[in-house]
């Protein structure tokens, strides 16, 4: 089992490979107007407009750098029958681990999709669950309550 | 009435037709045979009138004239063998007669009315007759005894008359008998032809009740199997709504409309079960097709993400070769340099002409580190391509590890070879760093390298009175220059470590690329087997679409 470790802000972060569609390099996003602070733009991608969130604007209220490190993580969200796509803007996208024995760290009830910790790398990178990242409002964007 | 229906009473019509028409060629024939042959009738005629013709030309064997007139000319005869020839024919005569008589006696055996005057009365004059002309009269003759001969033949006479009575009455009791016998034919004729009549009148009606019969019994049986026939046509038009109404009579129409019930029912079942399973193939069909077209899209932008790479490996290890050479050159001016410098520094004396080739050398220099200049200025381009090409084998193969890792135990090994791939890159990126710092710190000893060049022309330029400063200078230029000579050396490793470490990656890029072509190759087959299962299922579907199943 792998997982693909990246960084938002100071937080050293992972989601399990099994979880990720593909990973795409950063490219320019539009922010669609009015949307919540978190989505930063919608991305084509296989014939589907797919949101793009910025983890780093979720988890240290500041855009993510422009750097080459930097970019697009698509992952699937929701059951099969109603399955999308979403995609996580991180930084650091560079290296995969292998997820191991894990560590069950502190649960904070505002965050619950921080999971549990990777004793494989020195930051100790936590899991995130994609299904649980964002606020059931915003959820409800991208995953239509019909299809949920 | 129905097209099945008229053709089978058509043809029962045709048949009873037919038989009528052979049953009464049949009737005329018998009616005309029995009317030609009949008593009275003309052959039987013409084959009495045979029989009356020989019969009256013929001297009859069982009359006994003939011999009675043999009997009268041997009275008369004298030539001697005349006489033994009629003897002769006499004797033939009795000989004969006596087998008639033989004959007679069995025929009329059981007609003693006939019998009696024919065999016994005729015969026995008959034989008498024979028996004086032998014994007494042929004899007498042949004696010369006329007068005994005569006696003989008048008793003869006797016998003859006797005979000829007895035929007489047996010839008008043949003829009686004869003419009851024709009576009673005629009216047994009559009789058994009004009988022929009836017969015949009892069988054409007979025939024309089984043919009303048959007709109603083909009728009956048509009409069902012509339901039957609409049934069976409805299914094969693809209809398999219609339902069979439950026949209580178990003959065979009956039995072969439950029949046709039962296949409807079966076939109606079969074609839901084949129409729900050729939409579930159709289905998985269809993402096998899209789960397939995105590996291959994958794989050749893989692929051609690959080719990228290779080439501009490639480029890498061509600059740093061109480079090499050029801080090689770089290394021998600068030892060139010092040696001047010190030249120089021992040698003040010779300083006006030390001057010139001084000049003339920070001039070659100057230009040298122009170029070194721009040669570092191409490495940042490079440098910046080849963080780039990291970058993007990183990304790759991370890619490449998620799908190995979706692929579970098979993507096993490529999930090794991604790792490989990334660490190749990661290499790639710490070396282009490394690059990064001594590009930027060879730029700023080249700069300052080009001001103190600039000021030390200035200084030769100002005057002679400056030489001491001028030696301090050289101090300071050798200086550099040692820095310079041994920082290129730090270039020339990195250099190095770089080529080496292209040459892994194209090596590694090859692997990959036999390997996505190889993936690539699959696909297409995969591809090719989807696509044709999806052609075969979707011809299944039309066929299956022909039948209807109701709601």
């Amino acid at each position: 089992m792998l997982a693909l470790a990246f960084r938002a802000g100071d937080a050293e972060l992972a989601v399990a490979a099994r979880d990720i569609v593909e990973v795409l390099p950063r490219m320019p996003l539009r922010q669609p107007p009015l949307a919540p602070a978190g989505v930063v733009g919608l991305l084509p991608y296989r014939g589907m407009l797919t949101p793009v969130v910025d983890l780093c604007q979720v988890v240290a209220g500041r855009p993510a750098e422009a750097l080459l490190g930097t970019r697009i993580i698509v992952v699937a969200v929701g059951h099969s029958s109603a399955r999308r796509w979403l995609g996580l803007l991180a930084e650091d996208v560079v290296d995969l681990v292998e997820i191991g024995d894990t560590l069950e760290g502190l649960r904070l009830p505002d965050a619950p999709w921080l999971g549990r910790h990777l004793p494989a790398r020195p930051g100790l990178p936590q899991l995130v669950d994609p299904a649980e990242l964002l606020p059931e409002a915003l959820l409800r964007l991208f995953v239509p309550e019909d299809a949920a | 009435m129905s097209r099945v229906d008229s053709r089978l009473a058509a043809r029962l019509s045709w048949f009873v037709g037919i038989f009528l028409l052979l049953f009464a060629a049949f009737a005329t024939l018998a009616w005309f045979t029995l009317g030609a042959v009949r008593v009275k009738g003309p052959i039987y005629d013409r084959i009495i009138v045979g029989n009356d013709l020989i019969a009256d030309i013929l001297p009859p064997p069982g009359y006994i004239v003939e011999s009675y007139l043999l009997v009268l000319r041997l009275r008369d005869e004298a030539d001697p063998t005349e006489i033994a020839r009629l003897i002769e024919r006499g004797n033939r005569l009795r000989v004969d007669y006596e087998n008639i008589q033989e004959k007679w006696k069995r025929n009329l055996a059981d007609e003693p009315a006939i019998a009696n005057p024919m065999t016994v009365t005729a015969a026995r004059a008959a034989l008498d007759f024979y028996r004086i002309r032998d014994e007494e009269y042929v004899p007498a003759l042949k004696a010369g005894q006329r007068d005994a001969a005569l006696a003989a033949l008048a008793r003869m006479h006797q016998r003859y008359e006797a005979h000829r009575y007895a035929i007489d009455e047996v010839v008008e009791l043949a003829r009686q008998r004869n003419a009851t016998d024709e009576r009673e034919a005629d009216a047994l004729i009559e009789r058994r032809s009004s009988h022929l009549v009836a017969l015949g009148a009892a069988i054409v009606l007979l025939v024309l009740v089984m043919a009303w019969f048959a007709r109603r019994v083909a009728q009956q049986l048509s009409a069902r199997v012509h339901f039957a026939a609409g049934v069976a046509e409805r299914v094969a038009q693809g209809d398999l709504t219609i339902e069979v109404p439950a026949s209580n009579e178990i003959d065979e129409a009956g039995t072969l409309l439950a029949a046709i019930g039962t296949m409807t029912q079966s076939l109606r079942g079969l074609v839901a079960r084949v129409k729900q399973a050729s939409v579930e193939l159709m289905s998985t069909a269809t993402e096998f097709a899209a789960t397939s077209r995105q590996q291959e899209a994958t794989v050749q932008g893989f692929g051609a993400s690959t080719n990228q790479i290779a080439a501009a490996v490639k480029q890498i290890a061509a600059t740093s070769h061109e480079l090499l050479g050029t801080m090689e050159g770089l290394n021998t001016v600068s030892a060139q340099t010092a040696e001047l410098a010190e030249q120089g520094q021992t040698g003040l004396s010779h300083l006006d002409t030390t001057m010139d080739r001084l000049a003339q050398v920070a001039n070659a220099m100057a230009a040298r580190l122009a170029a070194i200049r721009e040669e570092a200025a191409d490495i940042t381009g490079v440098v910046t391509t080849i963080s780039k090409v990291a970058d993007q084998t990183n990304l790759l193969s991370i890619n490449a590890a998620i799908e190995a890792e979706k692929a579970g135990e098979q993507g096993l090994g490529f999930l090794v070879l991604a790792r490989e791939i990334r660490r190749l890159a990661d290499q790639t990126a710490v070396a282009t760093l490394d690059i990064e710092q001594m590009v930027k710190q060879m730029q700023t000893a080249v700069s300052a390298g080009v001001m103190e060049i600039d000021r030390f022309a200035e200084e030769v330029r100002s005057g002679v009175g400056t030489v001491e400063r001028v030696g301090g200078q050289f101090t300071q230029i050798i200086s550099q220059v040692k820095t310079l000579s041994e920082r290129f050396d730090t270039v020339n490793h990195g250099m190095r470590s770089q080529s080496q470490g292209a040459r892994q990656i194209g090596e590694a890029m090859g692997q990959l690329l036999d390997g996505a072509r190889q993936t690539s190759v699959s696909l297409r087959e995969f591809n090719a087997a989807t696509g044709s299962l999806r052609d075969a299922v979707s011809a299944l579907k039309q066929e299956i679409a022909k039948f209807n199943l109701g709601a």
